[in-house]
């Protein structure tokens, strides 16, 4: 062929067929409200209310006993963890309370609680917990359980004379690296960062190729001496240039001045690994672009390949937690590899040299992808 | 005299600031077919979607059967009466049931009763011819019996009026034919009143009255007769050599010139024939040498078409086009622009296309005509290199298909019935566009887009987006972005639909400027066949094959020798008519409005014969007379006795 891809006419066509796809999509005032909605609100959001920590449980106690022991146990429910919000004067209404959910959790502390601890016996007290939640059910009973036992431990020390002092026993003395204060604003506001990146990685460039398919310009690109390459390609920088952007308004935005996220390691790493990321993933929307004949069918397909990429990729469970034959398939999520290096910049600073195995799988599967894609393209149209 | 089925006055629509119908005024009288006649735009759908009870509107009255349709209520109280096919092939039908469910479920929607419902259902499909084909699922039909199964589900209810809008845009001639026959036999046995819109003016001698559409408002309205006789004038059409010389000369006296093939066709506005003659004369003689030769002179009545030019130029249309000579010389003989040699194309049993072969010199306009699904897209695709072809062998702008198909596509342009622009975009950016893709350098891009936006008439347009461009400057921007890069052969598919006539005329004087003056070789692909009339070479297609390959006079000739002339009889009773002349022998009649059109091989004596053979019958005839064959009876004809060996078995 005489102009070849990097020949100042292959270029040239590069160039006005990206600024086209750019053109096109700034115009398109919908779609732009939901990118820059996506990449702001929602990332704000999902950094600042969703915690993996309990907070402000509300709690009534169910008190028996009314001693100095049962105000003291209750009394150490205390916020940020629990909200104490008083008394139910009866069983009954404990429950019409857990029922209403207008609690989380009722402490029930039976009648001569205070004598039977002088006396030495054995004691129990009960908490019932509304774990319609799951997550938060269990943090509920694991943080009251924690309470219940210390306030034991402390009970039988005093009772064994050893007020203040220490016997023997194990302090356990936890470090936590990366994330000091185990802030779940990063952890949340990274992974949806990664969700948004992804989602709009397969809805862009698929979004643009049916729409040329529906208007029927696809047929005109087609006559011309475009290759399918030079047809496809731009769509892939285009998308890959706009969501980059979108990518630095809700880093520098959005996580860094609002939730103080630290951005460790190289931000040139953590971009050029998210275009690759980008580029991966664009393959698969244009892959969807091809079976889809319409806008609504690129919707649900999005949607279809998002969902198991997203289980898949360890963003929701740990891939350890995952039955075998789903960690197999694991391998073979793009974004698997980006969550480790996104992650891995972001919080631990690492940089190319510890993680050239997921950049290398990464890019492996994006020229894969992108090769079947534009193999179904071109049978397709040709 | 009886009311009118349908009134309306001062009728206003407005879409956001756009106003569909300015104060529309019509009526329509029982028992006739009314027709809407008009470009995309000018307010016919509007009217139509209020008058079936499914759209409001902003000021004046409506009255269906002398109720007035002011509120929903209203409207269900005659929706039950009146049956409305929409825009868009097959759009009111569900692609995925079959015929006989799609008939179902219409027929149940209107609460026909089961008995009744099987009887109406029989005798629709049988004259419809859809009945072989009961449990095929409508998306597997052609466009033509799509809108045949659309009209079946429309009329299944017995409703009293028909509005059908646009029920023969994108269908071939042949279909088309098929359907105006069913639907005026209807309604001669039914009683039924019809009101039908179409684009295309060739279709107004189907309707027994008809009105004239522009900017939302009836610019005449009346029999199609009467509306000719509003504008006096003659039709002159004659050969003046060499044309491209005549052509701009005539042009500037008379507006209303068009190049139709090796032939000219003026309409000469308020001259008798002979001051149409003489004033034709006139023009062409104070050309300097060589002088311009005339012959073949013909003058006859205008048609509506010349009228409602005519007309719209009344009100400041203006068909003038500012093409500069040609940008560069003619390139010197290059051999042929298009030589397909037996190009074959097999998709699985199904032969799309089959040994197809011919040649287009440079400068040609090239027609390739056939139905839905004829093979005209396959051959195309084959010849612009999207599609390998099985077998065979092409040369397209001197470079040949199999080994150089990436040179092909930098010497051809090609532009789409959907006009494949960027709506999103603006002129300059969608021509700009183009030209970079070309791989034109940033000057070149400037000064070629200068040429497109003068050619096009787009000036003042530049950053308007092209979805917001009226049809008639989108076909032409998308014409202006297929030629950026100057290319010697051009393909067009399918590329005036929707387009008013006035747009319609400016594309084709654009056409005949590129293929005369700067030699680029056209192949053009209508269902249109008034326009194929402009092409100079006409290739038929009929079930992947070419069957008939000579210039429209040469098939017309053709056709008179071996079917005969065109009779056309004005009676008064036309579908009677219609039955009386096939008992009578005559394969080829069909039904235009109030007239009825005959074949017949020997035209003087049965001109004479027929007014009393008809008159046997009870019908009068009020008028009888020669017309010059059309190529649409060229094609008609040829495709039914085509379709006919096809059925028959071998």
């Amino acid at each position: 062929m005489s102009h070849g891809l990097l020949s100042a006419v292959g270029l040239r066509r590069l160039r006005v067929m990206t600024r086209k796809e750019l053109l096109q999509l700034f115009r398109d005032a919908a779609l732009m409200v939901f990118f820059l909605y996506s990449f702001t609100g929602d990332i704000y959001l999902a950094a600042s209310g969703v915690s993996m920590q309990l907070k402000h449980a509300a709690m009534a106690t169910l008190d028996g006993d009314r001693s100095f022991a049962s105000r003291e146990l209750a009394g150490r429910f205390q916020p940020p963890y629990f909200k104490p919000v008083g008394e139910a004067g009866s069983p009954a209404q404990a429950v019409r309370l857990l029922d209403d959910g207008d609690v989380m959790a009722v402490l029930d502390i039976p009648p001569r609680f205070n004598e039977r601890l002088l006396r030495g016996e054995q004691v129990s007290v009960q908490m019932q917990v509304d774990t319609s939640n799951s997550v938060l059910g269990f943090l509920t009973s694991s943080y009251g359980a924690q309470i219940v036992g210390r306030y034991g431990l402390e009970v039988a020390a005093l009772r064994e004379g050893m007020g203040g002092a220490v016997g023997p026993r194990v302090e356990a003395d936890v470090r936590v690296w990366y994330n000091p204060n185990q802030n779940d604003a990063w952890f949340m506001g990274i992974s949806e960062l990664l969700t948004v990146i992804t989602l709009f990685s397969i809805l862009l460039p698929a979004a643009a190729m049916v729409r040329e398919k529906e208007r029927g310009t696809i047929e005109q690109l087609m006559v011309t001496p475009l290759s399918p390459f030079q047809i496809l390609f731009p769509k892939v920088i285009a998308m890959t240039l706009v969501i980059l952007a979108g990518c630095a308004i809700a880093l520098f935005g959005v996580l860094g001045p609002l939730f103080q996220l630290p951005m460790r390691g190289s931000l040139g790493t953590f971009f050029l690994v998210t275009a690759l990321y980008v580029f991966t993933t664009a393959g698969l929307g244009l892959l969807a672009a091809t079976v889809a004949r319409n806008l609504a069918q690129v919707g649900m397909l999005t949607v279809v390949i998002l969902m198991p990429m997203l289980l898949l990729s360890g963003a929701w469970t740990p891939i350890e937690a995952m039955p075998p034959w789903m960690r197999g398939l694991a391998w073979i999520s793009p974004l698997h590899y980006f969550l480790d290096a996104a992650y891995g910049i972001l919080l631990k600073g690492a940089g190319l040299a510890l993680l050239w195995d997921s950049v290398l799988a990464m890019s492996a599967l994006g020229i894969l992808i992108f090769a079947v894609g534009m193999r179904r393209f071109s049978r397709q149209t040709g | 005299m009886p009311s009118p089925v349908i009134r309306v006055d001062g009728f206003t629509k407005r879409y956001g600031r756009r106003l569909a119908a300015d104060g529309l005024a019509l009526e329509v009288q029982r028992g006739e077919i009314h027709g809407l006649v008009g470009a995309d735009g000018a307010g016919k759908s509007s009217l139509m979607k209020a008058i079936a009870g499914v759209l409001s509107f902003d000021a004046g009255t409506l009255e269906v059967f002398g109720i007035r349709i002011d509120s929903e209520r209203a409207a269900e109280q005659v929706k039950q009466r009146i049956g409305f096919l929409p825009q868009g092939l097959g759009l009111n039908l569900y692609p995925d049931l079959s015929i006989d469910e799609n008939v179902d479920f219409f027929g149940r929607l209107r609460g026909v009763p089961d008995a009744e419902l099987a009887e109406r259902k029989r005798l629709l499909l049988e004259m419809t011819r859809l009945d072989a084909f009961r449990l095929r699922p409508m998306r597997q039909l052609s466009g033509g019996m799509k809108q045949k199964l659309g009209l079946v589900c429309t009329l299944i209810h017995e409703p009293e009026l028909v509005v059908l809008d646009e029920p023969t845009t994108g269908v071939d001639p042949v279909s088309r034919r098929d359907f105006w026959s069913i639907l005026g036999k209807l309604l001669e046995e039914k009683g039924i009143t019809a009101l039908v819109s179409t684009a295309y003016l060739d279709e107004a001698d189907r309707f027994h009255r008809v009105s004239l559409f522009h900017e939302g408002r009836v610019m005449g309205q009346g029999t199609p007769a009467e509306l000719v006789a509003r504008v006096p004038g003659t039709l002159a059409l004659f050969r003046a050599e060499p044309q491209a010389e005549a052509l701009p000369r005539l042009k500037a006296a008379f507006p209303q010139t068009e190049a139709m093939g090796a032939w000219l066709r003026v309409f000469a506005d308020g001259l008798d024939p002979a001051q149409a003659r003489q004033a034709i004369d006139g023009c062409l003689a104070g050309a300097a040498a060589p002088a311009i030769g005339l012959s073949d002179w013909f003058a006859r009545e205008p048609e509506l078409e010349d009228v409602f030019v005519a007309m719209l130029r009344q009100r400041g249309a203006r068909l003038d086009t500012t093409l500069e000579a040609g940008t560069r010389a003619r390139p010197p003989d290059a051999g042929l622009a298009i030589e397909a040699r037996a190009l074959t194309r097999v998709f699985g049993d199904f032969r799309a296309a089959d040994a197809v072969s011919f040649q287009v010199p440079p400068g040609e306009i090239f027609g390739l005509l056939g139905a839905n699904g004829a093979g005209k897209t396959t051959v195309i695709k084959m010849l612009t290199g999207i599609l390998p072809p099985s077998s065979g062998e092409g040369r397209v702008a001197g470079a040949a298909m199999r080994s150089a198909g990436s040179a092909i596509k930098e010497r051809i342009g090609y532009m789409s019935q959907a006009f494949s622009l960027y709506h999103d975009l603006s002129v300059v950016e969608n021509i700009r566009l183009y030209a970079g893709i070309y791989g034109l350098d940033d000057r070149r891009a400037r000064q070629r887009s200068d040429w497109v936006i003068g050619m096009a008439g787009l000036a003042g347009y530049e950053n308007d987006a092209a979805g917001r461009l009226p049809m008639g400057l989108r076909q032409r921007l998308a014409l202006g972005c297929a030629l950026v890069h100057e290319p010697r052969v051009l393909f067009l598919d399918e590329p005036t639909s929707g387009v008013d006539p006035i747009g319609r005329r400016v594309f084709w004087d654009i056409l005949f400027h590129l293929s005369r003056r700067e030699g680029v070789a056209i192949l053009v692909t209508t269902h249109y066949m008034g326009e194929a009339e402009h092409c100079d070479h006409l290739a038929l297609m009929f079930a992947g094959r070419v069957v008939a390959d000579a210039s429209p006079e040469a098939l017309k000739q053709e056709l008179a020798g071996h079917v005969g002339r065109l009779l056309e009889l004005q009676v008064d009773r036309p579908a009677p008519a219609q039955a009386a002349l096939r008992a009578a022998g005559f394969a080829h009649v069909a039904l235009h409005g109030r007239a009825v059109h005959v074949l017949s091989p020997d035209a003087e004596a049965d001109l004479q014969r027929l007014p009393a053979l008809l008159a046997q019958a009870g019908i009068s005839v009020l008028a009888a007379g020669l017309r010059p064959l059309s190529m649409e009876d060229v094609f008609v004809q040829r495709i039914t006795a085509l379709e006919d060996a096809a059925r028959r078995p071998s």
